[in-house]
């Protein structure tokens, strides 16, 4: 840190001090964000943070001054939070940010247009992150993390400000998306479910009305969510809106949704195309959807296996698990293929004993109780047409379509 | 009608509803209240359709043990739970008139009934006979635009009042009230309900009104009385402060600026203490209001201690069923009703959640007065008595002090004035009061005297002649019980918007009463004055000077009391108790606020009852201590803790943190093994809980039990709480909880299960061993099969470390998983018959659910039939891996036909008399039969019936 003189930290903070008041009473959106937004680790707020730890009175400065005075709470918060920031005490400028966020929004609650809107965002960005790394650094402090859930309910009470009549509704969505971030990251994914109620149902909002930016984030969040209720359907419209509509060049987001629809898409029945998977690096589905071509029950062992834990975390192991199904459905459907060269006449009939054969050499011991089971249970599904003779045990195939496919649907339905 | 239900399980308290429908308003407020010694849990609430507010169907609801408001959907179930050591049924009736013409409609309250099979209905009734005839009439002051008033009534002991008594009080307490305000100048409303939002949140305003008009003096720089009483004070006053504090400013402003002046300072049961106070208020009145506000301790001492003398003397009249709810539960009551309250005022529609609650304290007021020396028109007094109630807080302190004027005189006074319609009326109000006062000056009972209970009538019967509405007024009156319960503060509410600025009277006419005594008894009402006036403006210095432990600690544990609750720390109920407790203590140390307890019954009673509470006395004093299963008893060790902390920083804003736990933990010193649970509604006894040597030979005596699962869990319950209680988390903690976690599993007592096990997880995560791998197993199994939810299954899956999907239950909990959402039921079944430990428990309970699922299945599959024996080999109706004799299997096969049939399968007999499956006509019928223990709402375990016949 390179020493500054008085003077110097006087002159940046007092600078600092104009473009803000300026940017207020400009109405000047964008310069307002610059003058926020921490993260950006901008030089001049840098230098500005290191003026504030020169120059120790900085609230003196702002007292001074009426036209400073009139945003004396938010500024003296921000700077104590800078200046915690700047030496790395994420916990103190959390909690300052947090003070300067509620007098932030309190200001703009007064202000009747939208103008500051772009602010509110960066504030409501920059408390979600700070409050993350506070809480990361509370955790390697051994204290139990805490403010990402505070900064949660903050952005609740931000969603309060902005879901109303008038034109700073279309920022609930950003704030939307905001707390969507916080509670995945929490683990309260069911707090969600207010918010999405209000952005759904109520009339001030159009849900078109609202930057795509957010419309897309929005669609992938709540897409997931469907994924956890497996609601495959309603999965697949949102997580497809969430790729229609996103930006193309923005691979990492395009790869992010595709994680969650490929493994919907799998569980309609719709299998994507190797490039895709290759193009956007989504190496671990490579070998699911080996699986699924070929009805290598195995090989979707091994896969899911391999890839537990990213799975696990990300949510999808047990839709991935649920393919298992037609895993079976296919390698029936190759049994039967393989009787019709030889036979045709009975290929329609399929000894339990056969498919039991057929799983061992894929190295799946099961016995005949068991694969009466799963034949129950395609045949249920309707994964199978026909019906099982039980005394025989023979699967006797529907002489049409006896392999129905899927077709969007999702299994069982 | 019947509109609403509750049902309430172990009640021994009473409970009361109140419910008012203000006219030409939206909201409704439901109180629920449960008093003294209880512990609530508020699970579901249910309010019949036709109790919503007619206007926008909107319910509120109000739950004093939690602190907080809650919004409620129609039609859930209202169920209070309440947990005491003597178990009775109560029955709460409401009432309410849904008239139109009628401002007020409501109220409740509870009656007892000693029927147990009644099961605590609560019921309202739709009465008609509350007419509030006077209320036009009266609201000649035009101040009361759309004002509602409700009118509440009380009758702890019978349901069996009249309408009477309300319609009359209605009218009058809403005139009174309105008038009251009127004086008000609107631009001081304004200012009071522009700060009411700020400071609704954390301001408890305390004002007894005696209070409040200190504060309202030191406000004649313009500060807001009501804001200006501390912030943390149980003030369950808060919504006469407002109406009560205007006249009184006015007053002093107007008639008696001097004695704003803080010249003697005198009173309160410390003179230095005062004496400091002195120049500190001087110093205050420059200031601005805020730096009231800012002491949150404020008037801590003051109110505590004498309230509780206060209500301790009035307890023994009280009927004996009453007894516990007059003590009740300051706590409660006083929380709830401030939160309505203000939040009404912040909502500019004056809603004021009626209040029955605090009428349970009065009846025992009237009581005394009838027997007490003021034999006049006691009857009259009901209505304001509940004015005064405050007042007691305020008072007791400062009575001893000779020359000085009691506190409760203040409010009896002010009391007397609220109830004057008009100028003539107070005129000869004033002279009555005159009198009584000159006349208790002299004969010396003026500290002695209950001015609480003193009865108005003394005071009014003789304005009352003056108007005719008003006679008829009280003679109505005169025709309530004593028991009755007339009006209660929180009932009347002066509408935000009050644009009448017209007073009806003129301040200086209505307080020259006052002056006059003021001049004849100059110095002592000026140190009166004072001693008020200090109390709101400089609290800080009451408990920091004035040393008497008893104050201190008091006003210590109020302050703490609100932000504890705030914080949620506390399931909330256990307040009550508390505050009761150290009332009982309190009581001692302040003999001069039980000095009206006079005669030698009332004596007898309050000895017999104060026995009930011997333990709690005992404990209080000696040992806050924790109270067990209830993390956040904070309240309990509260009084401890500060007493321990006497050098906490004034600022009355310490944190949970500050608190030495350590030091509020219990050494058990109970030698015996066996031990009932209990509840625990108070401060644990040393003497009662067992030391971890005991509880290690209780454990292994519950292990080796042959008595049955009710016995053990009791048992293991009571453990459990010793354990909480010393605070002790070591392997013996863990054992207790994973004896108790299999013994509820084998019974199938999942909620016992899943208490046991949540503490589980929190005892492993603190690295003590136990059976952990084993846990983790059951509550994957539990996830899985019961809770049926993706996210958690996901998330504890992923938690499982590599050696633990090693490990044999937890592999088997997986591949049960694994069978269950592929519906392998053959796979369940078989690991079903191979399950480790107890996951097969867990497992039972999920069986005839898969058992279904494969039945249709397999019905809808196979064609054309299924042989029975089959279908019980796979379902594990027989077990086939034993080497199973024939006799068991065709046993095994029976039941499985039985269960077949019960689920709407069709069987047919095959040539050689074997059972089969009609897979095709089984596909439409099959059903899963109702279970015959089903519970309307889903929880066996909570059934009341049930548990009555458990208990009993």
């Amino acid at each position: 840190m390179a020493y500054v003189s008085m003077g110097e930290a006087h002159r940046r903070i007092t600078e600092y001090l104009n473009r803000f008041c300026d940017a207020v009473s400009y109405q000047d959106s964008s310069m307002l964000c610059r003058l926020l937004s921490f993260s950006s680790n901008s030089p001049s707020l840098l230098s500005l943070a290191d003026a504030l730890n020169v120059f120790q009175d900085a609230s003196s400065l702002i007292r001074q001054s009426d036209k400073f005075s009139e945003y004396g709470e938010i500024l003296a918060h921000l700077f104590r939070s800078l200046q915690s920031y700047r030496v790395g005490n994420l916990v103190e400028a959390y909690l300052a940010f947090e003070k300067f966020a509620n007098a932030f929004v309190q200001e703009f609650r007064n202000w009747e247009s939208a103008w500051a809107l772009e602010a509110l965002y960066v504030v409501c960005y920059e408390i979600r992150i700070l409050a993350e790394k506070a809480d990361k650094e509370l955790t390697s402090n051994g204290k139990s993390p805490e403010k990402l859930k505070a900064a949660g309910s903050l952005l609740m009470k931000v969603f309060g400000v902005l879901a109303g009549k008038g034109p700073k509704r279309v920022g609930a969505l950003y704030v939307t998306c905001q707390l969507f971030k916080t509670y995945f990251k929490l683990g309260t994914v069911n707090l969600c479910r207010s918010v999405i109620r209000s952005i759904e149902t109520a009339r001030i909002f159009d849900f078109e009305e609202f930057p795509r930016r957010d419309k897309v984030t929005y669609m992938y969040y709540t897409g997931r969510l469907e994924v956890f209720n497996e609601n495959f359907p309603a999965a697949d419209t949102k997580l497809s809106y969430a790729l229609q509509h996103c930006n193309p060049k923005r691979e990492r987001n395009i790869r992010m949704i595709l994680k969650y629809l490929i493994p919907v898409k799998l569980s309609l029945g719709i299998i994507p195309k190797d490039e895709l998977l290759q193009k956007y690096n989504l190496h671990e589905y490579m070998n699911v959807v080996q699986a699924l071509r070929k009805g290598d029950l195995r090989l979707l062992r091994h896969a899911l296996q391999e890839h537990e834990d990213r799975f696990l975390r990300s949510g999808v192991y047990l839709v991935l698990e649920k393919l298992e199904l037609q895993v079976y459905q296919r390698l029936m459907k190759k049994i039967y293929i393989i009787q019709k060269l030889s036979d045709p006449a009975r290929a329609h009939q399929l000894k339990l004993e056969v498919i039991a054969k057929a799983l061992r050499w894929l190295e799946i011991d099961m016995d005949l109780d068991e694969v009466e089971c799963i034949m129950t249970i395609l045949i249920y599904k309707n994964l199978v047409k026909g019906y099982l003779a039980h005394k025989s045990k023979v699967v006797v195939l529907s002489k049409q379509d006896p392999f129905p496919k899927l077709n969007g649907k999702p299994v069982g339905s | 009608m019947v509109l609403m239900e509750a049902k309430c399980r172990y009640l021994r308290i009473n409970t009361q509803l109140g419910l008012m429908v203000p006219r030409g308003q939206h909201i409704r407020w439901w109180t629920i209240r449960l008093c003294r010694m209880g512990t609530i849990q508020i699970q579901t609430i249910t309010i019949h359709h036709s109790l919503q507010c007619l206007m926008c169907k909107k319910h509120r609801i109000m739950h004093p043990s939690l602190s907080h408001r809650r919004r409620l959907e129609p039609q859930t179930w209202l169920r209070i739970i309440v947990d005491t050591r003597h178990t009775r049924p109560l029955l709460i009736h409401h009432k309410t008139t849904q008239t139109r013409d009628i401002p007020i409609t409501t109220v409740a309250t509870n009656s007892s009934s000693s029927n147990q099979a009644s099961q605590g209905r609560i019921k309202t009734q739709t009465n008609g006979g509350y007419q509030t005839t006077n209320y036009n009439n009266q609201s000649a002051g035009g101040c009361y635009p759309s004002a509602n008033y409700s009118n509440q009534t009380n009758t702890p002991n019978q349901g069996n009042y009249t309408a009477n008594p309300y319609q009359n009080y209605t009218p009058d307490a809403a005139n009174t009230y309105s008038s009251t305000v009127s004086t008000t100048t609107p631009v001081h409303y304004q200012q009071n309900y522009q700060q009411w939002p700020a400071y609704y949140s954390q301001t408890e305003v305390p004002c007894a009104p005696g209070t409040e008009k200190l504060s309202a003096t030191s406000a004649v720089s313009q500060s807001f009385p009501v804001p200006g009483v501390t912030n943390e004070t149980p003030a369950s006053n808060v919504q006469p402060a407002p109406s009560y504090a205007q006249p009184w400013r006015q007053e002093t402003n107007l008639s008696q600026p001097s004695s704003q002046q803080p010249a003697a300072a005198v009173s309160a049961s410390n003179d230095a203490y005062w004496k400091h106070q002195t120049p500190n208020q001087q110093a205050h009145y420059p200031v601005p209001p805020q730096n009231h506000y800012q002491s949150p301790l404020e008037t801590k001492p003051l109110y505590e201690t004498p309230f509780q003398g206060h209500q301790r003397a009035t307890y023994p009249q009280g009927m004996n069923s009453q007894s516990s709810v007059h003590q009740a539960p300051l706590g409660y009551r006083q929380p709830t009703q401030t939160t309505p309250s203000v939040d009404a005022q912040r909502v500019s529609k004056v809603q004021i959640p009626t209040n029955p609650r605090i009428a349970s304290n009065f009846p025992s007021g009237y009581t005394k007065m009838d027997k007490g020396s003021s034999a006049a028109g006691l009857t009259q007094s009901p209505a304001y008595v509940s004015v005064s109630m405050p007042k007691p807080k305020g008072h007791a302190t400062a009575v001893p002090e000779p020359g000085t004027l009691p506190k409760s005189l203040c409010g009896f006074v002010e009391r007397a004035f609220a109830r004057c319609k008009d100028d003539k009326e107070k005129a000869s109000c004033q002279a009555a009061l005159k009198k009584v006062i000159t006349e208790a000056r002299d004969d010396g009972s003026l500290h002695t005297r209950d001015w609480d209970t003193e009865p108005l009538s003394t005071v009014l019967n003789t304005d009352m002649t003056n108007t005719e509405s008003s006679s008829t007024l009280i003679s109505s009156l005169q025709n309530k019980s004593p028991t009755k319960r007339p009006k209660s503060r929180w009932e009347p509410f002066v509408e935000k918007p009050f644009v009448k600025s017209a007073s009806t009277f003129s301040s200086g006419v209505k307080f020259g009463g006052w002056n006059q005594q003021n001049q004849n008894n100059k110095k002592s009402f000026e140190s009166f004055q004072k001693a008020d006036a200090v109390t709101d403006s400089k609290p800080t210095y009451s408990w920091q000077n004035s040393k008497p432990t008893y104050s201190w600690q008091n006003s210590a544990k109020k302050s703490f009391q609100r932000p504890v609750k705030r914080q949620r720390f506390s399931g909330g109920a256990a307040n009550a108790i508390d505050d009761e407790a150290s009332s009982d203590s309190d009581k001692d140390s302040t003999p001069s606020a039980m000095s009206f307890a006079t005669s030698a019954e009332e004596t007898k009673r309050r000895d017999s009852r104060s026995k009930r509470f011997e333990k709690v006395q005992g404990h209080s004093r000696r040992n806050d201590i924790p109270k067990p299963m209830n993390v956040g008893n904070l309240h309990s060790r509260r009084g401890t803790a500060l007493r321990l902390g006497e050098d906490f920083d004034e600022s009355g804003c310490r944190s949970v943190e500050d608190i030495d736990w350590n030091a509020l933990t219990v050494k058990g010193t109970c030698q015996e093994i066996e031990k009932r649970y209990f509840r625990l509604t108070s401060a644990p006894d040393p003497s009662a809980v067992r030391p971890e040597d005991v509880l290690e030979k209780a454990l292994l005596m519950v292990q080796d039990s042959q008595k049955n699962y009710l016995y053990k869990c009791d048992q293991l319950k009571s453990i459990r709480q010793d354990l909480t209680v010393q605070r002790i988390h070591n392997h013996l903690t863990v054992k207790v909880y994973e004896t108790h976690a299999r013994l509820a599993l084998e019974a199938g007592d999942l909620p016992e299960y899943n208490q046991c096990l949540s503490q589980l997880k929190i005892l492993y995560a603190e690295g003590i061993e136990g059976c952990s791998l084993e846990f983790a197993a059951y509550s994957l199994l539990y996830i899985t099969l019961h809770s049926n939810n993706n996210r958690e299954l996901l998330s504890s899956m992923s938690r499982l470390s590599k050696e633990a999907k090693k490990d044999e239950a937890v592999r088997h909990a997986l591949s049960v998983r694994g069978a269950v959402t592929s519906g392998n039921y053959v796979m369940f079944f078989r690991l079903y018959k191979t399950a480790p430990n107890m996951n097969s428990f867990l497992m039972d309970l999920y069986v005839e659910k898969m058992r279904y699922k494969a039945v249709t299945f397999m019905s809808r599959s196979c064609r054309p039939t299924i042989p029975v024996s089959y279908i019980a080999q796979v379902l594990g109706f027989t077990n086939t891996l034993s080497e199973g004799t024939g006799e068991k299997e065709t046993n095994g096969v029976e039941v499985c036909s039985e269960w077949l049939k019960a689920h709407g399968a069709s069987l047919i007999a095959d040539s050689n008399g074997d059972m089969l499956l009609d897979t095709k006509v089984s596909t439409t019928n099959l059903f899963m039969p109702e279970p015959e223990d089903a519970v309307a709402h889903g929880d066996k375990n909570l059934d009341v019936n049930d548990f009555f016949t458990r208990t009993s």
